[in-house]
């Protein structure tokens, strides 16, 4: 086995924050460069991104692939621009690679692909996949004796699809309590609000119902974040859901909270104001 | 059939402790032997196929080799998307299997209807897709999927199928060799063959010889087989339990257009229809021109006439239905 190098934990919060601003600044250059939208739902999940691969994730850019690595499954492979940033921060992927975002043969196509980027662990772009792979990936690892973390990172759109529940079933049924699944509740979808579509019904009790120990925290705090991934695995024998409530846009008061920022790619004057706002720059633009 | 692939089964996961078996909810008590032995590598995920295809691609991640077994039609159909993306796109080595492919459970209804099962794995530009014609047959076969490194979809008819005997052995991606004969040769895929090989024994008490291949390998089709056969006869005789579009028809119909001479060929099939009113498949298989009388009848007229002639009445013969 070769041995997990752990991220030496980085729990100051203030540096979390100035990580996410320089993520976010990053999320929306590249939106404007390459073309492609969807940073509503990449700006909501920066916190999320950036407390786990800086605080939890033990993963190592040295060694991508290394077999006791936790797994970390991408599920909304739409906002990937904010991963691809992270990645980039983290020393995984060159930090030049993030100005061909979207671009044709770039390894940071405008939906993952394993192919593009191997070191990832899935492709994503279709809704309702991630977490039925996480739970067989779970219970083979777990048949291995391999004490590896495995976490799914969701939208609340996905969690429309059927294939959700399914295996969310499946993983109490076999209780994967090394399964940590993140809902990126921004509460916004591609043209409608998620509340909405769910039925106004909570998604922690959904989890509940399933037989997984669920907890709703504010997904674009640090703090709460870290206190959650420090409670994991929340019960024994069963896998663990934080509904992580974020805000749509987070970060950039002009495209908070409003379904347009699904799909609207950035003008020039916007991502100026962006960044002002958040007072960094894009990590490929230091 | 159902039999002999639960014993391929047992073989392959005693031989390979990677093998991990999945099912949907279905298979009741054929899989005791399995569970017995080999526990925690028997998962039966409940009546989810994608979750069921799922979670075979997560295990095939962390080095399983995964076998997803259902109903051919829920597992084709219902977990199209799953296979499509989770399985295929990443070229996982899952092995999806379909129980009842065809018309297996005829009198079941449209549900339960499987004849468009290997026109859909086929779509897929990784899968290997595989319908064995006997036990003998998925014994041979069913262990040599898990020498594939992406996706395999094999069709396994029902219980209680007899083997019929050949000497050429199933390979994997070959076709097979069942009976020689001259001039015109019948070219068939999954359980039908027993029956072609039925139709073939009427016809040789008359002296018609046809030859008989198995191809139990849609999906790469050995095409050099194909081509060394145009080299032969006159005409091909495409006999399948599928729809036209989609499986061994579309196939060797796309390997012929390719050439600029070649056989006639002329199929024996279902027709693009749905089927109502739960015939049993025997019943089916008659009313729709395919049993082995009516394979014969086919044969013997090909037999008699000339080279190409009866290609277009065939065809207007089928479309009736």
């Amino acid at each position: 086995m070769i041995e997990v190098t752990d991220i030496k934990p980085r729990v100051d919060v203030a540096q979390l924050a100035k990580i996410a601003r320089q993520v976010r600044a990053t999320c929306v250059q590249m939106a404007h460069d390459g073309k492609e939208g969807h940073l509503s739902s990449a700006l909501s999940c920066v916190d999320i991104l950036v407390a786990l691969y800086n605080y939890w994730l033990r993963v190592s850019p040295e060694n991508p692939k290394s077999p006791d690595r936790d797994r970390f499954f991408f599920s909304k492979g739409h906002a990937c621009t904010a991963l691809y940033a992270v990645l980039a921060d983290r020393g995984f992927i060159p930090k030049e690679w993030l100005s061909t975002y979207a671009q044709h043969n770039s390894p940071l196509p405008n939906h993952t692909c394993i192919y593009a980027l191997p070191l990832l662990e899935c492709s994503a772009g279709s809704l309702g996949h991630g977490l039925g792979i996480a739970t067989g990936a779970a219970y083979g690892l777990r048949l291995d004796g391999v004490d590896a973390r495995v976490v799914v990172l969701m939208s609340d759109g996905e969690c429309n699809e059927g294939s959700v529940w399914e295996g969310a079933m499946f993983a109490a049924a076999k209780h994967l309590d090394r399964l940590l699944a993140i809902v990126d509740y921004n509460g916004i979808q591609a043209v409608g609000r998620s509340d909405e579509l769910m039925g106004h019904t909570s998604l922690e009790q959904k989890f509940r119902a399933f037989g997984w120990a669920a907890r709703t925290i504010n997904g674009n705090d640090s703090s709460e974040i870290i206190a959650a991934l420090d409670d994991f695995p929340f019960e024994p024998g069963r896998p663990s859901a934080i509904i992580a409530k974020t805000v749509g846009g987070a970060g950039v008061s002009f495209m908070e909270d409003q379904v347009l920022w699904h799909y609207r790619v950035p003008p020039t004057d916007e991502v100026q104001r962006a960044l002002q706002e958040l007072g960094e720059k894009p990590l490929h633009r230091g | 059939m159902r039999r002999a692939f639960a014993d391929a089964l047992i073989q392959v996961a005693a031989e390979n402790p990677r093998v991990m078996f999945l099912t949907g909810d279905l298979g009741f008590q054929v899989f005791d032997t399995f569970i017995q032995r080999y526990g925690p590598r028997y998962l039966n995920v409940g009546v989810a196929e994608a979750q069921l295809v799922c979670a075979a691609a997560g295990l095939a991640l962390e080095g399983w080799r995964p076998v997803v077994y259902s109903i051919a039609s829920f597992m084709t159909g219902r977990a199209y998307e799953q296979i499509r993306i989770s399985v295929n796109y990443p070229n996982l080595p899952v092995v999806v299997v379909g129980a009842g492919g065809g018309y297996t459970y005829a009198a079941s209804g449209v549900t339960h209807h499987a004849a468009d099962d290997l026109g859909l794995m086929s779509l897929l530009p990784n899968m290997t897709v595989v319908a064995p014609g006997d036990p003998n047959e998925i014994m041979q076969l069913f262990p040599q999927l898990f020498q594939l490194p992406g996706p395999s979809y094999i069709r396994v008819g029902r219980f209680g199928e007899k083997s019929y005997t050949a000497d050429a052995p199933a390979a994997l991606g070959r076709a097979r060799l069942l009976r020689e004969g001259e001039r015109l040769a019948m070219v068939s895929t999954g359980d039908i063959a027993p029956v072609v090989i039925q139709a073939v024994t009427m016809l040789n008490a008359e002296g018609v010889y046809p030859s008989v291949y198995q191809m139990h390998t849609v999906k790469p089709l050995d095409t050099a087989a194909l081509d060394r056969l145009a080299e032969q006869v006159e005409t091909l005789i495409i006999v399948e339990e599928h729809l036209p579009p989609g499986g061994l028809w579309t196939a060797v119909s796309d390997w012929r257009v390719r050439r600029e001479r070649g056989p006639a060929l002329l199929r024996l099939g279902p027709p693009h229809a749905l089927v109502l009113g739960n015939p049993e498949r025997d019943e089916l298989r008659q009313h729709l021109q395919y049993d082995a009388q009516s394979i014969a009848d086919a044969c013997r007229a090909v037999w008699h006439k000339a080279r190409g002639v009866l290609t277009g009445m065939a065809v207007d013969a089928a479309q009736q239905f």
